[in-house]
């Protein structure tokens, strides 16, 4: 090794640290100050249940603000996202994923910043949504930028937005190893040393952070000492299967929602306000679904806090309202609303259990946590994560091994029937399909225009037979393509189709009119489907309009793919 | 202008030691126009606490000032105050309060206010402010000392296994026996939860719904009949005495009393202990202000608060005071240790949320007297 060598990987190790640091702050200092003015806004609103109850000698005031403030909430979230973000929709976590994934341009800061905003508004005013997917955009977002500046290094960017997002989740949920694997399983989607390596040290530096400035009470935090029989691991596993039925459940509703809201209430900025209204209809009577509802989330944790009847209740409450508010246009996550339907939805299963099949189990606790886990992770496709999460947090092996048992089974079904996630199924709506793997959604997000010719021979629809063979001769090419005087292309000439014709007849009338064409959208994928049975040299690229832009060799297609195949092995494989 | 003079009195007396002051003090003004000696009338909680303030804050303010201390009674709450200041001559002069009472009683105007820079420097020179306990300097009210309230046990009533938790307050099986809770809404729902694993940062949040005060009424329901009530801070450690109870909730000085001064078998369960906070106030209307002012200025010096730690274990709000606990001052036993606030007792305690107390009184009350009912309700 060299001198200069040594150089080059010295800076390279001390400035890819020095990333992972300063992402890492900025993302868990960014959570920090986001999930505190969630909590200063429901005090201050009268949302939260410790500042409903002090105001309890004023009931009116108290019903007043269930109604009007998460409307008011809504319309500020709707003016929000009509007037300041570009996007005209929340940012999330599939933006996250494919500002990663893609070189593509991302949402700019500023969006990100209103974006945040909206999250903040919906979230304070009570909306029932969750606050990790904004946090995850959060972290991204700071990634992004410091993915931008010109510090050389390769896949700066996928790696500082895995960073912000490793930071924000480890604040969030003081759980560093989730942080670290969540950036990895949703966002990168690989295990690279030289992703893993920031990644880590970005997770450590917000659970530093975290320890040292954040005082929340963790998520949940149960008392277990161990699962009593060993046939109640069939019974979670049972538990995981029913919660994917319910993440299927969930994800119809969400669909549901934003078609009912397209078709009924024409201005996209009076979405939100109509579903704040509702909400604050619906929390008149239960008011368990406002907000994030931590209480509620505590209470499913212990015995007897909830009846049957109130436990099915609320879960069918907090999925309708969740579906309602997401599919109108409030801005936030759906891993807090799963997390809490899933472990009310355990508690329930828990609570039944012993009245449908009398032998003796271990306690409702245990299957509340494994139903928490097995939804959430089913609606945002993070199965070691959500296991990691149960681990860090109760650090109970138990525990641990039977929320794993609960994950797994859901997952295995809720990926048959619905995918691998939401946020995949976002992407693939958006055109970035992620379920044949990575290869193929990068393939497809390439246009093959970056391997656009312009070394082609062309020829007037007018001109003769010879004259065109004449010019194929002396530029060394067995096709011409056929443009008119304003270069739209007409057609394809091969020389074995004009070898034996008349010199004199128009080379219009000879030319193909069906053959394969490229236009500008075409993705590197989509080139390699559509050469199939081609026989010619290259391929035509037009403009929408029909204008020959330049042709694309067979041989480009085949180096673009691989190209792109070759660095994401290489990508995927880098040492530190 | 009474008040100067007593407050270069009181900063003299700072400098000088209190004994032996009285004598060569000269006479101030007010005794010259008032033929009767001064008293200042102090609302406080009687027993060992109270015979603790006499030693550290009365005796050496009268011996300071010539001015004598009489006390009533007042075992917390805002009604007595309300009754007394309703009564129409207002005869309390300083009151010693919880501080979330003493919130209620500032923003209903039951209360005086108090000049800041009534409040003298450390003897290194340290300000008030900085020296103070964050928060601890109100407009009407100073926060003096730190207390708390704990469950204790008669340990000669389990010879075996000892009950270690709030949960073991709760377990009627293990530890059998009658148990002493206040006769107040104060505390019991707070445990009532901690023993269902609620952690203690979450107590306040799930007492505000509904939900959280049926699950604390159930918890109580549990040893319904076995509790004995108590309404005075020195009766628990008599009924633990007496043992009319087995285990009991109070003050953590009086149980400390118990244990060290009068050798009573008690022993102190931190786990679950609720942290709360007394405060020197002033009620309105009192004919003394510049005095009571001179005498809570004397009562938050260090080397008084530092003296009252030495008697009893409560911990001072200041944080020069708290570095000059020692031994006790009759028996020599090392007081750090039985302190709230010692390393080890604070692990699960939890603070009270006096914001959240002097907001819920109407609520609390509701709720205890539904929950008293229900008991003459059930056959």
């Amino acid at each position: 090794m060299n001198h200069h060598d040594v150089q080059q990987m010295t800076y390279r190790i001390a400035m890819v640290t020095l990333v992972a640091i300063a992402v890492g702050i900025a993302g868990s200092l960014a959570a920090i100050g986001f999930v505190e003015a969630v909590h200063w806004l429901n005090d201050l609103l009268l949302i939260s249940p410790y500042a409903r109850v002090q105001a309890g000698n004023q009931p009116g005031l108290v019903a007043l603000a269930t109604l009007v403030v998460p409307t008011l909430g809504g319309l500020l979230v709707g003016l929000v996202t009509r007037y300041l973000i570009r996007e005209r929709r929340g940012l999330a976590p599939p933006d996250a994923i494919l500002a990663a994934q893609t070189p593509g341009p991302t949402p700019g800061f500023r969006s990100g910043l209103a974006s945040t905003l909206a999250a903040l508004l919906s979230l304070g005013s009570g909306a029932s949504v969750g606050q990790y997917g904004p946090l995850v955009y959060l972290g991204a977002m700071f990634g992004n930028l410091v993915g931008r500046l010109r510090l050389n290094l390769r896949h700066q960017r996928s790696i500082a937005i895995a960073c912000g997002v490793a930071a924000a989740i480890s604040t969030a949920f003081n759980a560093p190893i989730a942080g670290l694997v969540f950036a990895h399983e949703v966002i990168l989607r690989h295990y690279s040393l030289r992703a893993f390596a920031p990644v880590t040290v970005a997770a450590a530096t917000g659970y530093i952070i975290a320890n040292v400035i954040f005082d929340r009470p963790a998520l949940f935090l149960v008392e277990f000492s161990r699962v009593e029989h060993s046939y109640e691991f069939l019974l979670f596993a049972l538990e995981g299967v029913l919660c994917a039925g319910l993440a299927w459940v969930f994800l119809r509703l969400l669909r549901l929602s934003s078609r009912v809201s397209r078709r009924y209430i024409a201005p996209v900025w009076a979405r939100p306000a109509v579903a704040g209204l509702l909400v604050g209809l619906v929390a008149l009577w239960i008011p368990e679904i406002l907000g994030i509802g931590q209480e509620t989330l505590r209470f499913a944790t212990i015995e007897n806090a909830f009846g049957i009847s109130e436990l099915t209740l609320i879960v069918v409450a907090k999925l309708v309202l969740t579906s309602l508010c997401l599919g109108f246009g409030f801005v936030g996550g759906v891993f807090s609303p799963a997390l809490l339907i899933g472990i009310l939805f355990g508690a329930l299963y828990g609570t039944v259990l012993p009245h449908l099949v009398p032998v003796a189990y271990s306690g409702p606790v245990v299957y509340a946590i494994c139903g928490m886990m097995a939804l959430a992770s089913s609606v945002i496709g993070a199965p070691l994560t959500t296991i990691l999460i149960v681990f860090e947090l109760t650090r109970n092996y138990d525990l641990t091994i039977a929320a794993m048992v609960a994950v797994v089974f859901a997952n295995v079904v809720s990926y048959r029937a619905i995918g691998r996630s939401l946020f995949d199924l976002e992407l693939r709506a958006r055109g970035f399909d992620l379920t044949l793997g990575r290869d193929k959604a990068i393939l497809e997000s390439r246009p093959i225009r970056d391997y656009l010719s312009t070394r082609y021979t062309t020829a007037q629809g007018m001109e003769s037979v010879e004259t065109v063979r004449q010019r194929l001769a002396r530029e060394q090419r067995a096709e011409a393509m056929v443009v008119d005087n304003r270069g739209i292309l007409l057609g394809v000439i091969r020389l074995q189709a004009i070898i034996n014709s008349a010199p004199d007849t128009p080379i219009l009338r000879l030319a193909l009119r069906d053959f394969t064409r490229f236009d500008e959208k075409t993705s590197v994928w989509q080139s390699m489907e559509l050469l199939r049975g081609f026989l010619g040299e290259a391929v035509p690229l037009v403009s929408g309009e029909g204008q020959l832009l330049g042709v694309v060799p067979e041989e480009a297609v085949i180096r673009a793919y691989l190209e792109i195949v070759h660095e994401l092995r290489e990508e995927e494989n880098e040492g530190a | 202008m009474k008040g100067p003079d007593l407050l270069v009195i009181l900063l003299f007396s700072c400098v000088l030691p209190p004994q032996g002051w009285a004598a060569e003090q000269p006479a101030p003004d007010t005794e010259a126009e008032q033929p009767e000696p001064e008293v200042l009338t102090v609302a406080t909680w009687g027993g060992a606490y109270e015979d603790s303030q006499r030693r550290a804050y009365f005796e050496p303010f009268t011996r300071a000032t010539g001015i004598a201390i009489e006390t009533v009674p007042y075992d917390g709450g805002i009604r007595p105050l309300k009754r007394h200041l309703a009564g129409g001559e207002v005869t309390w002069d300083v009151i010693d309060m919880i501080e979330s009472d003493a919130d209620v009683a500032c923003a209903q105007e039951l209360l005086e206010p108090i000049e800041p820079d009534i409040l003298l420097p450390t003897p290194d020179g340290t300000s008030a402010q900085e020296d103070f306990m964050k928060g601890a300097i109100q407009p009407c009210f100073i926060t003096h000392l730190v207390f708390s309230t704990v469950i204790a046990y008669n340990d000669e009533a389990f010879p075996g296994e000892k009950p270690d938790s709030v949960e073991d307050f709760f377990d009627l099986e293990t530890f059998p026996g009658k148990r002493a809770l206040r006769l107040s809404p104060t505390g019991l729902f707070e445990w009532a939860l901690l023993s269902l694993s609620v952690p203690p940062e979450q107590v306040y949040d799930l007492l505000s719904t509904p939900r959280g005060m049926e699950l604390a009424s159930e918890r109580l329901d549990s040893i319904r009949d076995s509790i004995i009530w108590w309404q005075n801070g020195e009766e628990p450690a008599l009924l633990l005495a007496s043992g009319q109870a087995t285990m009991a909730t109070g003050y953590n000085g009086r149980f400390f009393h118990a244990r060290v001064m009068n050798d009573v078998p008690i022993s102190v369960i931190w786990d679950g202990q609720l942290i709360g906070f007394n405060s020197w106030a002033i009620p309105r209307g009192t004919a003394q202000t510049e005095q009571a002012q001179a005498f809570i200025a004397f009562a938050t010096r260090t080397d008084r608060m530092a003296a009252h730690a030495n008697l009893i274990s409560y911990g001072p709000t200041r944080d020069s005071a708290r570095k000059r606990i020692g031994l006790h001052t009759d028996n020599r036993v090392a007081m750090q240790p039985h302190m709230p606030t010692a390393p080890g007792h604070m692990d699960h305690a939890l603070m009270r949320d006096h914001r959240w107390y002097s907001k819920t009184v109407d609520l609390r009350e509701r709720w205890f007297k539904a929950w008293l009912s229900e008991k003459d309700a059930t056959p």
